[in-house]
């Protein structure tokens, strides 16, 4: 155990493991820890070796053996905080168009693993114009009950208005457990109601779960630019809000006979939205690749940058009924365009199958396809990343072994040629 | 706007930082123009330090916080053959006590980060990010200041002090020195290896804030004309070997392939046994010595540092002779201001310090240093004396030339053990790795 | 009319990476840099001075180094910096920062009125993009996320007009100062630093408020202040790998028995990707 020059127990950073979150910067009752060359380091001589510093670590970078008392907080207290009333899992039913985003069942699906470790309900959460035929899907996709928000100033999305008529149905409504997926309009409105509820948010959540204990959502995100994870909880606040990015959570089963309740929520005190839209530009559509829907990537990476071999991935990607899509340095390098980038800053994909073309394996690229089912990687280099973790691997360089792929393909593929042809 | 100082220096290193300071306690209006983010971002040497330099610049130095990364109390002089090794340390308590700081190891990048810090607290501008590519010459060709990579970029100076360093793209377009001969530049090739502090210490045999230094000459380089050095850092050992630049052309061999061979010397092996590599860097040393070192003062201008080819190669100690360099340059442009006089006349009392001083004297004189100290593994009785006597003097750094100290030891030895002895055992010594 | 950005001191994301031997991350060592995104806002922020008037200025809460990253951002042409320094302000999380960010705006806004506050997009450490939002929120300013393009400004009718991106679309908003915009990198990279501003930049005298000069609440900032708390950060544990064939043996070899083991063993799988159904769907 370390101690300082007058032989006091103290407790002592190991700069390997320290994230330089700053927490123990703001738990040190002395103000003995200031952050050096990105990590905290302790001045021995101000540590009085409370240990306090221990206890907020998450990243156990901190030295200390001295015995501490963890702090239990007891059911009692919640009750007088009024934690208590937050009952049930609300789940935010974004709409576009008329359509209900497929996030939002995602987070349904998902709402009703957390809820039954909560030993609660799924509530949907549902605001926008003549939104009915939604909130009858909402129930069928799992919600036990949908409170509608119907009215023509909810036509189109703005963050206030939204913010303020989900703030409100918060208060009183009071779920324990707030979900809204963090597709851009998510990610704009989340922190509208966060921040007005005053509770966490943990945004772009990969995964959520209940602690059996404390039975509190543990809500965990990429972080450092996805090098890393973080597992986050929010103790004395509620709603625990968390937004999550489509694709993670696999999508439920629709059933139409489910029942369930629809309470139209009555709100009169809608916000002006201090904005006027003038024109929305879309883009164009059909010619528009959704990487998000395909059932097979073929994933270019930065060691198959050549573009004039794209065509055989084409092909690849055609002969499989999917679509190519690429790592960060080919968007970088103004090869393909962002909307087919897979990775933290990109899209998070799921496909079926997956096949990474002298893709290295970036963890910031990984968070990205971990969810999908079966991953092949084609990589000349048998140590990538990529290769350490793909279910099927061929080493060899892609130029050749892609033109054997088709080949071998279309032999397999009974009747592949006429369709291969079409395409 | 054109901005106007009296004195532009080029370059955060040693050199200018030492310069740096000297003007800004005179009260001068300074400015150090760097091309890296900050003083020390592009520089990948680490390396050793003389507490006595460094003084003579900033008196309180450990107090001022200097990064220090283990006091040397223990100098390692090596002569290897392929399989083999002859070793001579001398190690004294003097430089864990009186003379401590005498020596030290530092990291160069947050060394020189921490020296720039210093320069700017006594009131010298650094400037960052931002390179020289010209100067400004009137029609008498007198330098009047420097001309930089960003839009409005030039700066007007009463002085130029171009200390940046060996591969200094601007003395050569300047011709105030002349086009570098790969003979004349060595290529060093240094990996810093991690390993725990405890480690350290009880390889060589140091507590926990003192170090080792080891110089190597022999079949260190392939059988090139190189040498090597091995230092211990807080928390890592740093071992560079370097080659003449004329030599690897001709040679073929790699930098890397040198060092990896290196490392698997059964002298080398086991002091890094078990460490990580954590950086491998490769930079120039101005290697010339004495008879490549330009004109150091000009009109409007001088040169000091590994720009100047201020480089000692047997002693490795560039840093040093730029620091030393840089304060004799601040010191004439001082006495040139005041006497408002800044021609090459007048600026070449800074040549003329310079080779009176240790610096010239040193590079002038160096490869005549004898050989004995690599070859007194038969001791005898008389010889720990003179050792001690001979490593005690040449291992201070107190401004005593190496000319008058290596007299001093000359005459001890002639006077304990006699030249005839010391040459029989110079040669036997000599052939037992030969 | 005072334009505020809201800069932050992160690491170089790209630079960090994780120790194999106990699966942390690497962080000690690691430059810091200002947040991208930010150096964006600051730029935007100085043009739209440049060109309706006013002032910029440049406010980040830290540590006292990221005084760095605000001279970075003077020498842009930002006119004046305040770094919210303070123990008691560390270990914030989003709602946390937010508050002590909106705080040091309204003691701005008091010298002369804020109509614009600039954010970028998200900071490349956190990934969050809550910040903005969360100062739009407290301020009660208009929220504009997402921004690609300033198209104009008309001070007379206070208002701004900007294109914003969301999926698929983008849009063509007025709205009313003031406002905060969180920013693309589509606006615009920043511009390299004239040695005049570079110099001003340096010798420019930051301001750091605490706590204190903040008039914050204590139970509002820092860790105390801070709803969220980490639990553990850890590195995800790696997909285990299957079967590698290597082409060196015999290209057509490695390709078939790959594909033979694929059509076996995924059966499932592959029938479903290559029926019709799904085919049409895709194409």
């Amino acid at each position: 155990m370390p101690k300082n020059s007058e032989g006091k127990d103290i407790a002592e950073v190991n700069p390997k493991k320290c994230s330089g979150c700053q927490a123990c910067v703001g738990e040190c009752p002395v103000g003995c820890i200031d952050i050096e060359d990105g990590v905290a380091k302790i001045t021995a001589e101000k540590c009085i070796g409370c240990g306090k510093c221990v206890m907020v670590c998450p990243s156990d970078a901190i030295l200390f053996d001295k015995p501490i008392k963890k702090k239990v907080v007891k059911p009692a207290e919640f009750v007088e905080s009024g934690i208590a009333a937050y009952k049930g899992v609300a789940v935010f039913i974004e709409v576009k168009d008329g359509v209900a985003a497929d996030v939002s069942w995602e987070l349904v699906g998902k709402g009703r693993e957390l809820a039954h470790k909560l030993n609660t309900n799924v509530m949907g959460f549902l605001v926008g114009h003549n939104v009915k035929s939604i909130a009858a899907e909402a129930i069928s996709y799992g919600c036990d009950s949908v409170y509608v928000l119907d009215n023509s100033a909810f036509e189109t999305y703005v963050s206030r208005v939204y913010g303020a008529a989900l703030t409100e149905l918060c208060r009183q409504v009071k779920p324990e457990v707030f979900l809204i997926g963090a597709s851009s309009l998510g990610r704009d409105l989340s922190s509208v109601i966060a921040t007005q509820l005053q509770t966490g948010l943990t945004a772009d959540c990969t995964g959520l779960d209940v602690d059996p204990q404390e039975k509190l959502l543990m809500m965990t995100r990429p972080t450092f630019g996805g090098n890393i994870m973080a597992t986050i909880y929010c103790r004395n606040h509620r709603p625990q809000m968390s937004t999550v990015r489509p694709k993670v959570f696999k999508m439920p089963k629709r059933d139409p006979a489910r029942t369930g309740e629809i309470i139209p929520f009555k709100y009169d005190n809608v916000v002006e939205p201090l904005i006027e839209i003038l024109e929305t530009i879309k883009m164009d559509t059909a010619n528009l690749v959704d990487i998000t829907h395909s059932q097979v990537l073929v994933v270019v990476g930065k060691g198959a940058c050549d573009s004039k071999n794209f065509q055989m991935l084409e092909e690849l990607a055609a002969l499989l009924g999917g679509s190519v899509a690429c790592s960060r340095p080919l968007v970088e390098a103004g090869l393909l365009p962002y909307v087919r980038q897979v990775g933290q800053t990109g899209k998070t994909v799921a496909p079926k199958l997956y096949i990474g073309i002298g893709v290295s394996g970036a963890v910031q690229h990984m968070v990205g396809m971990q969810g999908s089912e079966k991953v092949m990687a084609i990589n000349n280099d048998k140590n990538a990343q990529m290769v350490q973790v793909a279910d099927y691997s061929i080493i060899g360089d892609y130029v050749k072994v892609v033109p054997e792929l088709i080949k071998g393909l279309k032999a397999r593929i009974p009747n592949i040629q006429t369709q291969g042809a079409q395409q | 706007m054109n901005e106007s100082y009296d004195v532009v220096i080029v370059g955060a290193g040693p050199a200018g930082i030492s310069a740096a300071c000297i003007l800004a306690d005179a009260g001068i209006k300074t400015m150090v123009i760097e091309r890296g983010e900050y003083a020390g971002s592009k520089n990948t040497s680490g390396g050793v330090l003389y507490g006595y330099n460094l003084a003579q610049i900033l008196p309180d130095f450990v107090a001022r916080g200097c990064p220090i990364e283990r006091n040397i109390v223990e100098s390692r002089i090596w002569y290897l053959s392929k399989e083999a090794g002859l070793s001579i340390g001398y190690r004294d308590s003097i430089f864990a006590n009186e003379r401590k700081n005498n020596v030290f190891t530092v990291g160069r990048a947050k060394f020189d980060r921490w020296f720039a810090e210093q320069a700017k607290k006594k009131g010298a501008l650094i400037v960052a990010s931002t390179v020289v590519v010209d100067l400004l010459k009137d029609a008498s060709g007198k330098v009047t200041g420097v001309v930089t990579n960003r839009q409005d970029g030039e700066v007007q100076a009463k002085v130029v002090l171009l200390a940046d360093g060996v591969n200094s793209p601007l003395a050569a377009k300047t011709g105030f020195r002349p086009e570098l001969k790969p003979e004349h530049v060595a290529l060093a090739v240094k990996e810093t290896i991690e390993l725990p502090s405890e480690v350290i210490e009880q390889r060589f045999g140091v507590s926990a804030a003192d170090g080792v230094t080891t110089e190597v000459l022999g079949e260190v380089t392939g059988g090139m004309d190189g040498v090597s050095i091995i230092y211990t850092n807080k928390n890592s050992i740093s071992i560079s070997v370097g080659a003449n630049l004329a030599q690897f052309a001709k040679t073929k061999m790699k930098p890397y392939e040198m060092l990896e061979a290196y490392k698997l010397h059964p002298m080398v092996a086991p002091l890094i046994a078990g460490g990580k590599p954590i950086e491998y860097t490769a930079h120039w040393l101005a290697e010339g010595g004495f008879y490549t070192i330009p004109q150091l003062a000009g009109n409007g201008y001088l040169i000091a540092g590994d720009s100047a080819m201020l480089f000692n190669a047997l002693h490795r100690e560039g840093s040093n002779l730029a620091m030393a360099s840089g304060k004799m340059a601040a010191e004439a442009i001082i006495a040139a201001l005041k006497k408002n006089d800044v021609s090459k006349q007048s600026l070449s009392s800074y040549s003329k310090a310079m080779s009176e001083s240790f610096v010239l004297k040193d590079m002038n004189k160096y490869r005549g240093f004898p050989g004995f100290l690599y070859n007194t593994h038969q001791l005898f009785d008389e010889l720990p004396h003179v050792a001690q006597f001979a490593a005690r003097e040449m291992l201070t750094v107190d401004g005593v030339t190496k000319k008058h100290k290596q007299k001093l030891i000359m005459d001890e030895v002639k006077k304990k053990i006699g030249l005839l002895n010391l040459a029989k055992i110079a040669w036997r010594g000599w052939r037992s790795v030969k | 009319m005072q334009i505020v950005c809201c800069v932050k001191q992160v690491p170089d994301t790209t630079q960090v990476k994780i120790d194999p031997a106990t699966n942390t991350l690497v962080r000690a060592g690691v430059e810091s840099i200002c947040n991208p995104y930010d150096l964006v806002a600051v730029e935007a922020a100085v043009k739209i001075t440049e060109k309706y008037g006013g002032s910029v200025s440049v406010i980040t809460m830290g540590i006292p180094s990221a005084e760095v990253q605000l001279r970075e951002c003077l020498s842009l042409g930002a006119h004046q910096a305040i770094l919210v320094s303070d123990r008691a302000l560390a270990g914030a999380d989003t709602l946390a920062t937010s508050y002590t960010l909106a705080s040091a705006i309204q003691k701005l806004n008091e010298i002369d009125p804020v109509q614009i506050v600039m954010c970028g997009k998200q900071a490349i450490d956190g990934d969050t993009a809550q910040t903005g939002p969360g100062i739009a929120t407290r301020l009660g300013f208009t929220q504009l996320t997402y921004v690609s393009q300033i198209i104009g400004l008309d001070i007379q009718k206070q208002t701004i007009t900007v294109r914003r991106e969301i999926e698929n679309a983008s849009q063509i908003i007025e709205a009313k100062l003031p406002v905060m915009l969180t920013v693309e990198l589509e606006l615009g990279a920043a511009r390299y630093a004239t040695l005049p501003g570079l110099i001003k930049a340096i010798k420019h005298e930051i301001k750091v408020w605490g706590a204190k000069e903040l008039s914050c609440t204590a139970e509002k900032c820092g860790l105390k202040g801070s709803p969220t708390s980490v639990k553990t950060i850890f590195a995800p544990p790696p997909r285990k790998g299957g079967p590698v064939y290597d082409t060196t043996e015999g290209m057509d070899q490695a390709v078939n028995s790959l594909l033979d083991t694929l059509f076996q063993k995924e059966a499932a799988i592959m029938s479903e990707i290559l029926s019709n159904d799904s085919k049409v769907k895709n194409a």
